[in-house]
């Protein structure tokens, strides 16, 4: 790795965490107006709980349900919406003496990579503020909590990811983002995606701050049905432990496996290089380098669209203009005797067009002629894909309802690596036209299909290596993938990680 | 012990199977019916119950009555706020497998829930969370018998839980729909039949059996009145030998006799529309044979006619999607087997068991007393609730344990239940404690008070609960009697008026609790100003005209305020008239 590059990128971590420190309501009125990541900000709280996350700013996506701030999902369905029960999340934030300070912008519902499908607008990725002449996107779903972080008007924030919304905008915009194992962290108050995907992520600047976050929001919760019994998840977490003390530091004897499929020719070659320094760096450290093949990650892809898209489908029918939304009437030539179009015109009018996209692909994947070849093959894969992971795990899936073990053949791994996205953030103007924003997700849905945690870790970039002028090169993210329920392991090399790039 | 025995009789899995193995047509003997002779009728019912729980199926609101205020059994949940997620309530699923276990289903140890979709202003999340693909039991039988005919076996294909929706109310001054979500996400249970039922009778029989069964189980009320049990009936008609007929299902019947007349109409349209098309199609042998269109029907109650809702080229694709949060439902057998354990008595085997217990109870009585506990033997989620069976024999086996079973029902179906129903209180909300009704039982039968002081004893009691016990009431009121008597039980004809007393009256009177001879001269006091206040009648008396003797007793009876026994207070009037004469 460049030197001078990893020198420059510490420093823009070092004066990140000092504006830290600062005030950050006023870095919000100052820096929001053109990163757009904020689309409500809380009144400074008189006081706070004291706790763990005691001095910690958090923002949140809006589409987890605050009673004090609008919950918009950056829909004109739910453009005045303000919820009657907070999240769990949030509750659990406030105990721990966290200062929520405001809601952040999204993709409408959390559908897109790009953070461009918002009622509030696109959020302006905030990584290189001196370059004018270009907008770059933030990433999406959760750009307004990955730029958020990166511009340093908090101190963490929180995303959502279905199919890869946290670590995708926060490889777009250099900074850690946590996708926790399935059933982690409560769902409960987080409007509905799909929920058989959907998860409540960390976005940080700092490893550490990361970690507090986590520590105080996953919690086993009654009001969330696939939230994971207590002790599953200690069962996962003493296993990965044990593995972890048996060795002298975290990446000493680490088993690092490389999925041969995630490096598809789509990936551009500068993350191709950063991606080869990071894995030397880690074989200088002790850590066992493995080539591994997940066969099924072709299918994830279509699978992955398949499934939520049908659960989007059936999960945003509420909105209909008679409980959630304006009413619009039905046009006078419209066939009243049919009840569908009198609901029509108000989800038609209400719903931008990718939900609307990805509404209709559900509704036709759940229809009595597609279901067997849409739904039904999109679960058998997403069978297939976690067969996958647990065969190449050393630690058995605790959450699986029927245990795969690993195969006593090949060699079995800790963790998984790969780069977390095929490129470094795309400009704005580029994503407006692009056919190609749903390949963004080729590295980051299988994980979300198999329930796994995954976590982003930013890397530096090299000099001269961005287009458009600029004179910054772009970050890129590298992935920790681990077994189900095994957070703290991939979040303890994620620290390790960060650690090798400070130095 | 006789619980099990219920579960055998109701058929043996190996009766169930047998059935499944045959064409349906050799299920039934063909049994020619008069209002249609040379066709078969075939009728399959599914039953809607609401499912008799505190709280909805997956949320923690109370269900609501039907008299509740609108929109106030509600919580986030119910009305499909963002972010809201289900939790089942595993209240539903016992009382499910209950159902399952009467009705000797075999019970899926994975079921798991679906959603079904459409747009409806009741429906506020746009889908129904039911159990399309893996109910929670399946292959059952029930047993019904039939008035004026053999009993029949109807085989039970599944049963479901599921959402019920919110109610609807169109008002047709302001042309707007108001929506109540009190009902919103209540617990369904669908209980769907073969086609097994050849009649408006049998079907008839078999929607009243079911009820009542559900009703012993406590898993709902089955009231269709009040909408808590709903049916959907299918209708096809075919001449005899030849294969089953296209059906058309007629929705949402909320009464027995609704459902019978809507068969009734079905089976005359049906029959009326084939043999017209085949008429039609002339003498030729016909390539297809005709047959009904598919259709979904409606009932009118005013006309007895079904009507067309909508065909099968407009029927909804309702996108049956697995729910992606309530997983799998794993019933293990510990749980199947607690469930067995404490099976509540269905009402047949009840009325057996009471008849050799209780020689003494009449039979008219027993069916008033079951009668009774329809619905409140068992009270929410299946919790032991007492009902006028368990409260009777309370009664019974209380005191000493020499209450005579059929003076307790006596005095349990004519005068509490009579004075209940005065009152407009249920049974489940009488407010006398079983120690308390029996003592009165007691006080009477041991002639300590009359049984025109014990009538009145017990609606002072019902109009003034506590926990005091009977005899310290009667006391306070007065109704020690005055003597014993020395005849049989007073007739219900003996029933005299009298001023009812107060509670007040009591405090000016220190009544001696000893109800034995001491009351005597007190009754003989009375007796003698009778005599006294009624100059003419005692004149008339002494000459021999014993017809206004009653008169007299009748004085005497409203003085001491029922506490005299008329044969008494007759035997001392004609003492002192005669005392005199001599």
């Amino acid at each position: 790795m460049n030197a001078s590059a990893t020198r420059r990128f510490s420093k823009t971590l070092r004066s990140r965490s000092v504006s830290a420190r600062c005030e950050h309501r006023e870095i919000i009125s100052e820096k929001n107006p053109s990163v757009n990541a904020f689309v409500n900000v809380s009144p400074r709280p008189a006081s706070l709980r004291k706790g763990p996350l005691s001095g910690l700013t958090i923002a949140v996506k809006d589409n987890i349900a605050t009673t004090t701030l609008p919950t918009t999902c950056s829909s004109d369905m739910l453009r005045d919406f303000v919820s009657p029960f907070d999240a769990t999340v949030i509750r659990l934030l406030q105990e721990s003496g966290a200062d929520i300070i405001g809601k952040t912008n999204l993709d409408e519902f959390g559908m897109g990579s790009l953070n461009v499908n918002s009622i509030h607008g696109p959020v302006r990725n905030p990584f290189d503020p001196s370059s004018t002449l270009e907008g770059r996107s933030a990433g999406g779903s959760s750009g307004g909590s990955a730029a958020a972080v990166a511009a340093g008007m908090c101190n963490a924030a929180l995303g959502t990811d279905t199919g890869g919304s946290v670590r995708l905008p926060a490889s777009y915009c250099g900074v850690f983002g946590l996708k926790p194992s399935y059933g982690l962290i409560s769902r409960w108050g987080v409007v509905s995606y799909a929920d058989s995907l959907d998860c409540v992520g960390i976005l940080a600047s700092e490893l550490n701050t990361m970690q507090r976050v986590f520590n105080s929001v996953a919690k086993y919760d009654s009001m969330d049905p696939t939230s994971a019994p207590t002790e599953i998840r200690l069962s996962a977490s003493n296993f990965a432990s044990k593995v972890m003390s048996s060795k002298g530091t975290t990446l000493n004897g680490l088993r690092i496996g490389i999925p041969q499929e995630y490096f598809p020719k789509e990936v551009s070659p500068d993350i191709l290089d950063r991606v080869r320094g990071v894995v030397t760096q880690l074989k200088e450290r002790g850590a066992t380098i493995i080539p591994v093949s997940l066969p099924s990650t072709s299918y994830a892809l279509s699978a992955y669209y398949v499934l939520a898209s049908a659960e989007a489908s059936s999960n945003l029918a509420r909105y209909d203009g008679v409980q959630y939304g304006s009413y619009v009437k039905p046009g006078l030539d419209t066939d009243k005797t049919k009840t569908a179009q009198i609901y029509a015109r108000s989800r038609a009018t209400g719903f931008g067009p990718e939900v609307q996209k990805r509404i209709l692909l559900g509704t036709y994947a759940l229809s009595a002629d597609a279901f067997d070849n849409y739904f039904l093959q999109a679960q058998r894969i997403r069978q297939v894909i976690k067969d996958d992971f647990n065969r190449i795990f050393r630690i058995p899936n605790y959450f699986s309802d029927s245990p795969c073990h690993p195969n006593e053949i090949s060699p079995t791994i800790d963790v998984l690596l790969h780069p977390s996205a095929i490129r470094t953030a795309p400009l704005l103007t580029e994503s407006r036209s692009n056919l190609n924003s749903y390949v963004q997700d080729v590295l980051t849905v299988p994980a979300s299909l198999a329930g796994l945690p995954a976590l982003s870790v930013p890397i530096p970039g090299p000099l001269g290596n961005v287009g458009g002028g600029s004179s910054h090169s772009w970050p890129i993210g590298i992935s920790i993938v681990g077994q189900w329920g095994t957070d703290d392991m991939v979040l303890a090399i994620g620290k390790a990680l960060e650690d090798l790039n400070k130095t | 012990m006789h619980r099990r025995r219920i579960v055998r009789s109701l058929g043996s899995p190996f009766v169930a199977r047998l059935f499944q193995c045959r064409a349906f047509h050799d299920a039934r003997e063909y049994k020619e019916d008069k209002r249609w002779p040379g066709w078969q009728v075939v009728v399959g019912i599914e039953t809607h119950a609401q499912i008799k729980s505190r709280r909805k199926l997956f949320s923690h609101a109370p269900n609501a009555g039907p008299d509740d205020a609108p929109n106030t059994h509600v919580v986030p949940f119910d009305a499909a706020f963002p972010g809201t997620l289900p939790r089942l309530n595993p209240k539903c699923v016992d009382l499910g497998l209950r159902t399952a276990l009467a009705l000797n289903c075999s019970i899926n140890r994975r079921s798991t829930f679906d959603r079904k979709h459409y747009f409806y202003s009741d429906l506020p999340s746009g889908y129904q969370i039911t159990q399309q693909y893996s109910p929670l039991a399946m292959n059952g039988a029930l047993q019904v018998d039939v008035p004026e005919a053999e009993p029949i076996t109807v085989r039970i294909k599944q049963i479901q839980l599921e959402q019920d929706t919110a109610k609807s109310t169109f008002d047709a001054r302001t042309q707007t729909s108001r929506i109540d979500l009190n009902r919103a996400g209540a617990g369904l249970m669908e209980i769907v039949s073969e086609p097994d039922i050849r009649s408006p009778e049998e079907a008839g029989a078999y929607v009243r059996t079911l009820q009542a069964m559900l009703r012993a189980m406590g898993a709902s009320d089955g009231n269709m009145e009040q909408g808590s049990m709903r049916c959907d009936v299918n209708v096809s008609v075919a001449p005899v030998g030849a294969p089953l007929g296209t059906r058309c299902e007629i929705k949402n019947l909320n009464s027995i006799k609704f459902m019978m007349a809507a068969i009734t109409h079905e089976a005359h349209r049906q029959i009326e529309l084939l043999t017209s098309l085949t008429a039609a199609s002339g003498s030729e042998p016909v390539q297809p044979p005709p047959s009904v269109p598919q259709e979904t029907r409606g009932f009118d109650e005013h006309s007895f006619t079904t009507f067309r809702l909508r065909t099968k080229e407009d029927a909804p694709d309702y996108r049956y999607m697995p729910d992606p949060n309530l997983g799998v439902v794993h019933i293990s057998e510990d749980r199947i087997a607690a469930i067995r354990e404490t099976l509540p008595a269905l009402p047949q085997h009840t009325r057996a068991r009471l008849l050799t217990r209780y020689p003494s109870a009449r039979p008219a009585g027993l069916d008033v007393l079951l009668a009774v506990d329809s619905g409140n033997a068992v009270g929410w989620d299946g919790e032991a609730g007492g009902g006028a069976v368990g409260w009777f024999e309370a009664v019974c086996s209380g005191g000493d344990g020499s209450r005579d079973a059929g003076i307790v029902l006596n005095w349990l179906t004519h005068e509490l239940l009579g004075q209940l129903a005065e009152r407009n209180v249920p049974f489940s909300q009488n407010t006398i404690s079983t120690a308390q009704f029996g003592e009165l039982i007691d006080l009477v039968s041991g002639k300590v008070i009359t049984g025109t002081s014990g009538k009145f004893l017990l609606r002072h009691m019902l109009a003034h609960p506590s926990n005091r016990p009977t005899r310290e009431v009667a006391e306070e009121l007065e109704l020690i009697a005055l003597a014993p008597s020395n005849g049989g039980r007073m007739s219900a004809s003996a029933r005299l008026a009298h001023t009812p007393a107060t509670s007040s009256a009591s405090s000016s009177s220190p009544h001696l609790p000893t109800p034995q001879p001491t009351a005597t001269p007190e009754l003989h006091a009375l007796c003698a100003a009778a005599v006294a206040a009624l100059p003419r009648e005692a004149a008339a008396l002494r000459a021999g005209h014993t017809n206004v003797l009653n008169k007299l007793v009748g004085h005497v009876m409203r003085a001491s305020r029922g506490r005299a026994d008329a044969l008494a207070v007759r035997a001392a009037l004609e003492e002192i008239i005669c005392s005199a004469n001599s």
